[in-house]
């Protein structure tokens, strides 16, 4: 390809700039809510976590009942956090990739009002007793055609921006977003429609409803993540993908793998013989395409160490590869043949592979996306480099310390569980320290989220710093006082560093 | 990405440089990214084609513990018995004392069978229905007693007199099995205020069916004329200590639990 002129390059930047001033508000309306539901999911995850090895915790008070403050706390990190996240990394992208601005402003923003409308009326109800009991799909069932149509006013200007983009090369990125955006209706219409309206037995509903979970796990954050990851890791160190043909591998075994599991969670259960060892298989095999994308991605990544230490984005975009790597081996582990699915079927583990999934891999990914799109959209640059490391060593940690206690403490349970000759009550006590365990780390993620939501409130509101050097997470000033953070006039592309 | 032009361009009126100047004020973030027009063809390493490939062997393992996926008849087998748990040998329900065994099975047959007449208490109602507790033929010899659930009674009873007119009591021995016979019998032998405190056993309740059987009047109610006849005795058979260990089900004697 012919190197591009100077003064296309002034037209592209021109072009880009005006995208994401488009988006401001959509991305960051998206961001800050789900940011701000994010702490609200991880309090209410702390009142559950507390509750689960002290279970005298405000327990004089029914709305923050364990049965419901736990659906209450998934389904904000659900629906919350992790779509609103996806609906800002779709909007940017899809408008980035496709090189079209954003001309639906008013109706997105309008939709993601009714959604925050939706998912707050849905927490009220499962805080009061009206959830349905179907894990992830607790909120009462008015809620999910609220949702639903909220969804395809979200991104419907997304998908017109696809259909109308310049002809040419479609990108990574751009595979795996449109396909998580026709996915997720598939999913979700198909669930609550065999779920809530044509109710059928209801084990199988129970199968629908762990098909579903799955489902949206794979088949919609996952491909959401590696197409933020996707365009990330190039874009920051600016090197080329490391592998294209590695990447359509990762993308169609994806498509190919994913819908089959979910199932593995009835094992025993009287459905169809086939369901459960086809969804374990399923599982298993997931390993493949999140290995393909993860090393895809990682390698590109390390193909410049250095930017990797100092760009915020990357740091999070690879911790959320490698808490994609660790998914991939949990994955086969807990559907080894035999073994360990009977082991950690009713147990902490199955949480501990969800929050895996939803925070060590999407969020971290999604917060590596946040951290490269609001500069963009907001024209200032992050307030403070501390607060990013803060975010990023407490939130590492602390999913490292919630997920692995859950994969490993679930086993112990486990274990527990299986001796019949003990009673029931002494598997609490197995239990019990890893529980201790993830009510400290869900505070540290707390502390660290909640910062976060300020960092981010305060880009919306265009206080953050009015420079043209990015935030970096090394100084390359380290002694000067009057550092490239004072620096506010502009020194040019040649001096800007690689965000 | 390159250094900005220093001349301004000839075709336009505007000046390059101020233009950049601008923009990078403006859109410093959008302006430093990097452009990539290609894309890597790195070859796929092999470790990680082999890595897969032992995922792949894993998800067949996975698939191939299912056995038979779709037949239904190789995997659901009828009769089938819980395996036992691991280092523990295959038990069944735990075995009980062997009057406690024989009394359940018979409250279960008494409240089929027996309840309707005699009445949950035993006691009858004096006029249709004799009582069982305190009877001698219930407490007294257990042929007698066996013959008289087996086919009935019709007539005077032990205490003289005629209950339930002239159809007296029908014949209650279809559909019971040995085991059903030595529960009941035990059971009204040992309830109702009666405490022979002795079990009859299966053996002795499979006596009574072949005595049964074998009679003369097959088929007819019994009177008090035949007891007295043919079956004032007990059955035979090995008698059976109430303590004895016994499985719940198949009422056979066990083994001493060796622990």
């Amino acid at each position: 390809m012919s190197q591009p002129t100077s003064q296309s390059t002034e037209q592209d930047a021109i072009l880009r700039a005006g995208i994401d001033r488009s988006l401001r508000h959509p991305v960051m309306f998206f961001l800050t809510s789900g940011a701000a539901w994010l702490a609200v999911s991880i309090f209410l995850g702390i009142i559950a976590s507390v509750k689960v090895h002290s279970p005298g915790f405000l327990s004089s008070l029914s709305w923050l009942t364990y049965g419901r403050v736990f659906p209450a706390h998934v389904n904000a990190l659900v629906y919350g956090w992790g779509m609103q996240a996806a609906f800002a990394a779709i909007l940017w992208l899809m408008a980035r990739l496709s090189r079209k601005e954003c001309t639906m402003v008013g109706s997105i923003l309008t939709a993601g009002h009714v959604w925050n409308l939706g998912i707050a009326l849905g927490v009220i109800g499962i805080l009061s007793g009206n959830g349905t009991g179907m894990p992830w799909m607790e909120f009462p069932s008015f809620a999910w055609p609220l949702l639903l149509i909220s969804y395809f006013a979200i991104v419907a200007g997304s998908f017109i921006q696809f259909r109308i983009r310049p002809v040419g090369h479609v990108y990574v990125s751009q595979w795996y977003l449109l396909a998580a955006l026709l996915w997720f209706p598939w999913i979700y219409v198909t669930s609550n429609v065999l779920l809530h309206c044509l109710p059928g037995h209801p084990v199988m509903g129970a199968g629908i409803n762990a098909w579903f979970r799955s489902a949206l796990l794979f088949l919609f954050f996952t491909p959401v993540a590696l197409g933020v990851t996707y365009y990330l890791a190039p874009k920051v160190t600016g090197r080329p993908v490391f592998s294209y043909s590695l990447a359509k591998f990762g993308f169609w075994s994806l498509a190919v793998i994913a819908p089959w599991a979910g199932m593995q969670k009835l094992a025993g259960a009287p459905v169809p013989y086939f369901l459960p060892y086809i969804g374990a298989a399923a599982t298993a095999l997931i390993f493949i395409p999140a290995c393909a994308a993860a090393i895809n991605t990682l390698r590109t990544m390390a193909s410049a160490p250095e930017t990797m230490a100092a760009s915020p984005s990357l740091r999070f975009a690879a911790a959320g590869m490698a808490g994609l790597l660790v998914l991939a081996a949990a994955a086969v582990l807990l559907n080894l043949p035999g073994s360990t699915l009977r082991l950690t079927q009713f147990t902490l583990s199955g949480y501990g592979f969800d929050i895996l999934a939803l925070y060590g891999f999407f969020t971290l990914s999604m917060f590596g996306a946040t951290y490269f799109i609001v500069p963009r959209v907001t024209l200032r640059e992050w307030i403070s480099r501390r607060l990013i490391k803060v975010h990023f060593y407490l939130s590492v940690y602390g999913i490292i310390t919630v997920a692995l206690v859950a994969l490993f403490g679930g086993t112990q349970q486990g274990l527990g569980q299986e001796n019949w000759q003990q009673p029931w009550l002494g598997v609490l006590d197995y239990a019990r320290p890893y529980a201790v365990a993830t009510t400290f780390a869900w505070c540290l993620i707390l502390f660290s989220n909640i910062f976060f939501f300020i960092h981010l409130l305060l880009m919306w509101m265009r206080l953050g710093r009015r420079s043209s050097h990015p935030t970096l997470l090394v100084s390359h000033h380290g002694g000067n006082p009057h550092g490239e953070d004072g620096d506010i006039d502009n020194a040019g592309p040649g001096h800007a560093h690689a965000h | 990405m390159s250094e900005p032009s220093p001349k301004p361009d000839l075709e336009d009126s505007i000046n390059v440089t101020a233009a950049h100047d601008r923009l990078v004020r403006e859109a410093a973030a959008a302006v430093r990214e990097k452009r990539i027009d290609d894309s890597g063809s790195e070859p796929i390493s092999l470790w990680v084609i082999a890595v897969c490939g032992v995922v792949f062997l894993i998800a067949g393992g996975i698939l191939g513990g299912a056995g038979d996926l779709f037949n239904y008849g190789a995997v659901f087998k009828p009769g089938y018995v819980r395996t036992p748990p691991p280092g523990m040998e295959a038990s069944g329900p735990a075995p009980k004392e062997a009057l406690a065994a024989f009394m359940t099975r018979g409250s279960k047959i008494y409240s089929v069978k027996c309840n309707g007449c005699h009445g949950a208490d035993a006691r009858g109602d004096g006029a249709n229905f004799p009582t069982l507790a305190g009877s001698a033929w219930v407490t007294g010899d257990t042929d007698r007693l066996a013959m008289i659930i087996l086919n009935g009674l019709v007539g005077p009873m032990s205490s003289g007199k005629t209950y339930g007119g002239a159809g007296g009591m029908a014949a209650q021995g279809t559909g019971l099995s040995p085991e059903d016979l030595a529960g009941i019998m035990t059971y009204v032998r040992n309830n109702f205020g009666n405490s022979t405190g002795d079990v009859v056993t299966v053996e002795m309740a499979k006596n009574a069916m072949d005595i049964s059987a074998a009679r003369a009047k097959l088929g007819q109610q019994m009177t008090a004329e035949e007891l007295a006849a043919d079956h004032a005795k007990n059955l035979s058979g090995e008698p059976l200590d109430p303590a004895a260990l016994v499985d719940p089900i198949t009422l056979a004697p066990v083994a001493e639990a060796t622990p």
